[in-house]
């Protein structure tokens, strides 16, 4: 399969269900009266997909950025499979050190 | 704990059209407008701003790029290679932000904005001039490419030059790209235009694939910080698909001298604004 359709395919999709997500969240606000939401602190993505699962729109919302910024994240890991498919050395470590740069990033500011 | 109203939500929200349409068509996240707006207009604390802000652009750029890389104008190769310097930058930069006053940095990078449109104006009779030799960076990771312009309907061959040099200033616009919640297309385009010798057009498109994964870089520790509201980032995330749906098929008829001179325009307005914000931040209009 070509790169480009991959690329353009998992980006799309990756947008489209964040941007649902949230626009749930909104309706969610809606429906609730438009009551002032208090962002709760650091939360894990368990505890993300546990109060959306009670219906809580903070919830929906918060789904909706972590798909969002894992979309990116996943369209690098998928050209590194892609140029390693392809033996296309040099490829696959710039995309390795993008990824690892990535990875880094989260659990750094997960630690942090 | 901040309040948002649904007037506020229904404002941000068409806000965030315009700012998909334009960083569909410049090649930007859509930051440099979405952060004066929620600052300047409803008075949002910058933190916040910032924080609602890169997310966003992760989806402006996300959505245009889609469009580009289907029509094959992104040079994927090329960018790759750039956001080894774009992420590197936009995580020093979001860890960075924390410490430094953020009127310097709005003042400096007006400063900035108002150089980039200077050089722009400057370079628009050569969109992308032929005959330009590949470096030997370039000869070796095959970046030169080609791709069909349906505003004169032609396919052009392009080659990259100075790739070092503009791997280092795409360090550069991740850094800004981190600290400020912008995407850094603003740098990174005129840098891959200018400097590295590629059609504005397919500079354009390959910021936006690359801001994707820079803003994902520094989205990932402000998300983690606390600083994305929730009803802030939401009409954003809604509005800046909308929009980049649009000037997606804009980019498509646009000629480039023209994408050019609105782009120029563009930075000097938004420059003022920024070094206003920067000595005076108090100012909500």
């Amino acid at each position: 399969m070509d790169l480009n359709r991959i690329v353009a395919q998992s980006l799309r999709v990756g947008v489209l269900v964040s941007a649902a997500l949230s626009l749930f969240g909104l309706f969610l606000w809606a429906i609730g009266g438009f009551r002032s939401v208090a962002v709760p602190n650091v939360m894990s993505i368990g505890d993300i997909v546990r109060i959306a699962f009670d219906g809580d729109l903070t919830g929906f919302i918060y789904l909706g950025v972590i798909v969002l910024i894992a979309t990116p994240i996943f369209r690098v890991a998928v050209s590194s499979i892609y140029f390693a498919a392809e033996r296309d050395r040099a490829y696959v470590g710039i995309t390795i050190m993008v990824l690892g740069m990535l990875l880094f990033a989260l659990y750094s500011g997960a630690a942090g | 704990m901040l309040v948002i109203t649904p007037f506020e939500v229904l404002s941000i929200f068409l806000m965030s059209i315009l700012a998909g349409l334009v960083g569909a068509i410049f090649g930007l996240g859509g930051g440099i407008l979405i952060i004066p707006f929620l600052t300047l207009v409803e008075g949002v604390p910058l933190p916040y701003a910032i924080g609602a802000s890169i997310v966003s652009v992760v989806a402006t750029s996300s959505a245009s790029a889609a469009t580009y890389v289907q029509d094959r104008l992104t040079n994927l190769r090329l960018g790759m290679f750039l956001e080894v310097g774009t992420v590197l930058g936009a995580i020093t930069g979001a860890f960075v932000a924390a410490f430094v006053p953020p009127g310097i940095l709005l003042v400096l990078f007006g400063i900035l904005l108002i150089y980039a449109s200077a050089v722009m104006i400057a370079g628009r009779k050569t969109d992308s001039p032929s005959g330009v030799a590949p470096d030997k960076v370039a000869r070796k990771l095959q970046l030169g490419g080609k791709y069909f312009d349906p505003a004169t309907s032609a396919t052009r061959q392009y080659e990259v030059t100075n790739t070092l040099t503009t791997l280092g200033i795409s360090g550069i616009s991740g850094l800004v790209s981190g600290l400020l919640g912008v995407g850094g297309g603003i740098i990174g385009v005129p840098t891959m235009n200018l400097l590295a010798k590629v059609p504005v057009k397919v500079a354009s498109a390959t910021s936006n694939f690359m801001i994707g994964v820079t803003a994902a870089a520094s989205s990932s520790v402000y998300f983690v910080r606390g600083d994305v509201q929730p009803l802030l980032v939401a009409p954003l995330m809604v509005g800046v698909v909308v929009g980049a749906a649009v000037g997606t098929r804009l980019l498509r008829r646009t000629p480039p001298l023209r994408v050019k001179l609105l782009f120029a325009v563009l930075l000097v307005a938004v420059s003022i604004a920024m070094i206003l914000k920067g000595f005076f931040p108090e100012i909500v209009l």
